[in-house]
Order: C-alpha cells, then structure tokens, then sequence
C-alpha cells in the first residue's frame, strides 16, 4: 500500500471539522488506516485497470480548499426532476448531508435512523470504507420490517453540487430487510456543476431469512464528476435478491458489488448496463461468495461503449468448501461503437465444492453490419439505425427490471444517454 | 425508371458485374434469371446501396437522376425496395417498431405527415391477414426465431406498407413450401400497377408460374446474355443455364 497522495493534515483538519457525534471516535480509527492504507492504486491487482489520479487530484484541491460542503439550495430543481419521473418515498443525501425531512419520514413498517443513533460505528474494512468513515457526515440506517407494506419503493436521492470549487462526499447507508419482508429500493445518483467531484459511498444491506428485496441502482452523474461505491448485499437462507444496476454517467467510476450468499436456498439475480462515451471510464467489480448450498447467482453485465472510453467488468464467483448444489453464472456482453472503445472483461471462477454447476461467459462485439444495412435500405438513416440496435442490445437487461414501476422512466434515460453517444461521440 | 448502362462491380478485388445493360420502366414486371454466382443478387445489393460492392465504372440512374451517390436510406425513401434473400434477425429491435419506423421515414420525406401508432397498426393487421401472417410477429424481434417462410412474408409485407415504385425481390421465392409461395406470389401481384416496376431475382421458373413476368433477362458471368419475354423462362425450365451460355458463345 502507498501513502495517501494527501496532506494528512488537511485530512486531520476535515475529520476534526465534522460534527461532533457518536461517530467520532470511529471517524479517528478510519483516518488512521487510511493514512495507512491510502487510495487503492493499480499495482493491486483488483485496481489494475482503474487509477484513481482524478479522483486524489479532485479530493486534494478539496482539501486545499478546506474541505466545503456547498448548500445545496441549487439542486432543488434536479430533486424535483427525480421525484417526478420515477415514483417512490424518497429519502435525499445531498453533498453527503441527510436532508431535512429524511429522518422523518414515516412509511408503515420501515424504521429510519440515523447512524450517529446506532451502538456501533460503521464498519471501514474494504479499500475506500475507511475513507468514507472518516469523512462521513452522518449516514442513514433503515429497517424494513415483516410487516412493512411499501405503496411505492423506497429512494435514496443521492445527488452533489460542485458549481465552482471540487467537491467530495460521503454517502453511507445501510438496509435491514427482516425475515420474510419485502422491500423494493431505489438508489439514483446524480449531481451538477463544471468542477471536479468524487462520491464516495458504501451501501450495506442484509436480507434475513426468506426476506426479498428489488433493488434498482441508477447512476447518472454529470461526465465530469467521478464516483467510487462499495455494496455488499449478505444473503441469508431462502431470500431473493433482484438486483439491477444502470451506469450512463460520470467520469470516473468504479463500482464494487459484493453478493455474500450466506444461506441455503438463497438467490440472487445480478444484472448491471454501462453506457460510456468519450472520456468516461466505468469499472464493475462484482464478486459472489457461495458460502454454504443449494443456492443460485446469476449476474449478466452488458456495456454500450463509444467514443473514446474504458470499461472494466470482473465478476468472480468464489464457491466455498461445502456450498455443494451451488448455481453460479455469470455473463459479460459488450457492444463496442467505436474504435476507442475499450473493455477489460474477466470471469474467475473459484470453486472449492464438489457438486456444482457454474458457468461464464463474455463477449465484446461490434454492430451488425447486416443488421445495420438492412434497418437502412428500409429507410432508417444510420443513427437512427445505430440507436435501435444499440438500444435493442441494451433491452434484454432494461427488461429485467425488478421494479415495473419505473421502467418507463429507466428506458427514457437510458435512450436519452444513448442519444447522446449517437449524436455527439460515434463519428 | 431504372437506367443500368455498362455497370462493372467488384467486391475486394473479385468482378462481379461485367458491363451489365438494363432498363426497366414503371409498371413492368421484369424476371433476372442465372445460375448461382452470376452476380443477380450483387445486382440487387447493388441497387440497395450496399457499401461492400464498389462500381468502378458505368451508371445507373433512377427516375432520371444518379442513384449511385444516395446512401440507402435515401434511395429507400425515394421508392426503392429490397426484398432480402436472406432477411436479418434482429433480436430486440422490434418489427412493429421498424415497420412503423420505416413508413414515417418515406411519409417525411414525401412532405406527408407521420402516420400514428393507432392507424398503422390497423393497416399493417390487414396486411398481415392478406398475406396469412399471424399478428403476433408484430410483437416479435425482426426476423427472430422467424422460418424461412415467415422471414420471405415478412418481407412481402413490408413492401406491401412501404408501396416502393421500384421492388427487388431477392430470391423471394427460395425456401418456400407451395403454401407460402402462393401467398407471397399474391403479395407481389396484388401490387402490380402502372406506377410500379417489380423485378424478380430468381434461380428457378418456379415463382414465375404465379406471377407472371413482361420480361426474362439471363444473367451470366456479371452481364445479360439475353432477353425475352415469358417463353424465355420456360425455355431456361427446359435445356438449363448451359443452353444460353453456348448459345451466346457460339
């Protein structure tokens, strides 16, 4: 591990600005191993295609700023835009801070705290934890109890400003779905403003036995701001996860999805679609620990590349000692536009059971140009023809959308970012 | 309407058309015939504008001007139909959609207005009944999971909504049991008119007992090598593609 590319001083002096609370002492025991550990960097082999030098260079002249959070009166109207295309009882992190109104929100069934209110201080293990615990504001802690009935899915509006100074921010929650309950989640993130910014947050969520949960991540940040996020979804015995994530913005961004299959008969599907344009750089890191069986995974990751742009997808499937009947598979399908599109696709597979079915897949492909020839002599010119293949390869994850309700909204963004490759990024 | 006159293609460095003459005029129907790889379908992705075929010298005019310089949506939009030989599947692009799509994009640039979701698909459901088609294939990808059959109808009914002048029918009539082939022949026929030329690319006689051509042209190592009218096929039926090759040798 290098040292943090940081002045540890000013570092010292942001934690110390933080709000006194019972996260405190927590904040000071995160900022000592992240002055150890500092930013991943990719010699690590999990990091190898990912250098987070924007990312240092964005929180260093935060830091040299003295670390500002930006009143976040300016985001109102992008709030607004939110809360009306997609419907759900919206929770609002903005610039890092829990907004108003977030802790009382009162849905039957559903319990929200703040961290600061919880016994024990957030957990900072993984790469990047640390930072985020050593910064962190406050977060959210939610409980969704047996008998909670959602009308409409429950939204964390994760949204930054950063209008003329770089900004950085802290996002952490963390989701209880109690045994046999039913939770359908949201989690949209987006921001505003012409300087740097860099997210950094970590989503925990544990689903206790026979509880389910949808989970929709949608990632639209503004093409100059970059984002790190760690999630880790622990799986108990009988539970299903349906979870789908959309990245169409941002520029630097490295996603970690941890799926811990902790219980028998368990089942996760994971489904993930990245659209990347010039200058973007979206990595996906989804590992899945098969700790005990029968249990069944299935993730599919499809990527849109234009322009000139690197994704990374790597999805690992660890079957542990004993996790016989395990169902694991994995899939990677890339469309790239142009020729400086770039993708680094890995499937790794560990398996350390005897019984088990396990597959893996990946594809990079270019358009059809039959297809294309044939959409064009019907009379469809060649972007139109272009976006209705491209659309059609992003179809079969939009499809999968486990909550029906905001498919709509979902498919208008997703065609919307796909305008863009097409009007301005596949010359 | 259409003008070839001395066209030379090739693809990479192969030749394929070799000083190919035609003319066709709005409201016939004409027949190329010739053996497999005597460049009828190259003619046919030609006229379409597919980029792969690069005419290195000759013309080919459509309704008095340069067709060759038009990308092919243009030439799609100006009235000009291919019928695929072998129809693309396109999972998730879905047929209503490229239907539509394809319709409105002739009607704007004919100054019409687009036609909406409600009318056209009343329209397109009745030419789907015409042709036998079930109205379930609307719903479905282009062409996907589609039998030959139903990939050759679905071609028929595109042309049917678009209504070129000019229709290219690939070796419409390949792969077809007696069923389809009577309902694709009624397809083709059913839109004969004095506005329209219809040219029917074919290996076999077989498709011309049902719809019956004013002309049959031969084609043979990348050129014509004769024309006639009906008899001609019927004639090729008989004594083979040998007999026209050693009749214009001779």
């Amino acid at each position: 591990m290098t040292a943090p590319a940081l002045s540890s001083e000013a570092l010292a002096d942001a934690v110390e600005n933080l709000p006194r609370s019972a996260l405190s002492a927590t904040r000071q025991a995160a900022l000592a191993q992240f002055l150890e550990r500092g930013f991943p960097t990719t010699r690590l082999e999990d990091w190898k295609y990912t250098d987070l030098g924007t990312i240092v260079d964005i929180s260093r002249r935060w830091l040299e700023n003295g670390a500002p959070v930006p009143a976040s009166a300016a985001m109102d109207d992008q709030i607004a835009e939110v809360r009306s295309s997609i419907d759900a009882d919206w929770l609002v992190l903005a610039n890092g801070r829990i907004m108003d109104g977030a802790l009382d929100a009162a849905i039957p069934g559903i319990t929200i705290k703040a961290l600061s209110e919880l016994p024990q201080g957030p957990n900072f293990e993984r790469p990047l934890a640390d930072l985020n615990a050593a910064l962190l504001s406050d977060g959210l802690h939610i409980s969704i109890g047996p008998g909670a009935e959602q009308e409409r899915p429950l939204g964390f509006l994760i949204i930054d400003s950063a209008e003329s100074d770089p900004g950085v921010s802290q996002i952490r929650i963390e989701i209880d779905v109690a045994a046999d309950a039913q939770a359908q989640l949201i989690e949209y993130h987006t921001s505003t403003g012409n300087a740097g910014h860099y997210s950094n947050s970590v989503i925990a969520c544990t689903l206790a036995e026979g509880a389910s949960a949808e989970y929709v991540r949608v990632q639209n940040r503004d093409l100059k701001h970059s984002q790190t996020q760690r999630t880790s979804m622990r799986l108990a015995a009988r539970s299903v996860l349906r979870y789908c994530g959309f990245d169409l913005g941002g520029q630097l961004i490295r996603n970690d999805l941890d799926i811990d299959i902790a219980g028998s008969e368990a089942d996760a599907s994971i489904n993930g679609l990245y659209v990347a344009g010039d200058g973007q750089h979206i990595d996906n890191h989804v590992r899945v620990d098969h700790r005990t069986g029968p249990a069944r995974s299935a993730q599919e990751y499809r990527g849109i590349l234009g322009g000139r742009c690197r994704c990374v997808w790597n999805g690992k499937a660890i079957v542990h000692k004993g996790a016989d009947g395990t169902d694991a598979k994995q899939a990677n399908h890339n469309l790239l536009l142009t020729e400086g599109a770039e993708i680094d696709a890995k499937p790794e597979l560990e398996i350390y059971a005897d019984d088990v079915k396990c597959s893996h897949g990946t594809t990079v492909g270019q358009l059809d140009e039959a297809a294309l020839f044939y959409l064009r002599t019907r009379g469809l010119d060649r972007k139109e023809a272009t976006r209705a293949l491209t659309r059609a390869f992003g179809a079969s994850i939009v499809s999968r959308l486990p909550i029906a309700s905001m498919s709509e909204s979902l498919a208008a963004m997703v065609e919307s970012r796909l305008r863009g490759l097409a009007n301005g990024e596949l010359s | 309407m259409l003008e070839i006159d001395d066209l030379y293609a090739s693809i990479g460095d192969t030749p394929i058309l070799n000083g190919l003459s035609l003319s066709i005029n709005a409201g016939e129907v004409h027949a190329i015939m010739g053996p497999n790889g005597s460049g009828k379908s190259t003619l046919a992705q030609i006229i379409a504008g597919h980029e792969d075929y690069v005419v290195t010298s000759g013309t080919v005019t459509y309704k008095g001007n340069d067709l060759l310089g038009l990308e092919p949506e243009q030439r799609a939009r100006e009235g000009i139909f291919l019928g695929f030989q072998y129809p693309v599947e396109i999972p998730g692009v879905n047929n209503a959609y490229l239907l539509k799509a394809a319709v409105n994009a002739g009607r704007i640039h004919r100054g019409q207005d687009e036609v909406d979701a409600f009318e056209f698909l009343k329209i397109a459901r009745e030419k789907m009944a015409q042709l036998g088609m079930d109205p379930k294939f609307l719903n479905r990808g282009v062409n996907e999971g589609f039998s030959g059959g139903e990939k050759k109808r679905n071609e028929i009914l595109q042309m049917a909504l678009l209504e070129p002048e000019l229709a290219i029918l690939d070796e419409t009539d390949s792969g077809l049991d007696i069923d389809a082939l009577k309902a694709v022949a009624e397809g083709i026929n059913s839109l004969r008119s004095p506005e329209r030329a219809i040219v029917l690319v074919t290996h076999y006689q077989r498709l011309l007992d049902y719809v019956e051509p004013d002309f049959v042209h031969v084609l043979s190592e990348g050129k014509i090598l004769r024309s006639g009218d009906k008899s001609l096929a019927m004639e090729l039926e008989d004594k083979g593609y040998d007999w026209v090759r050693e009749a214009a040798s001779a």
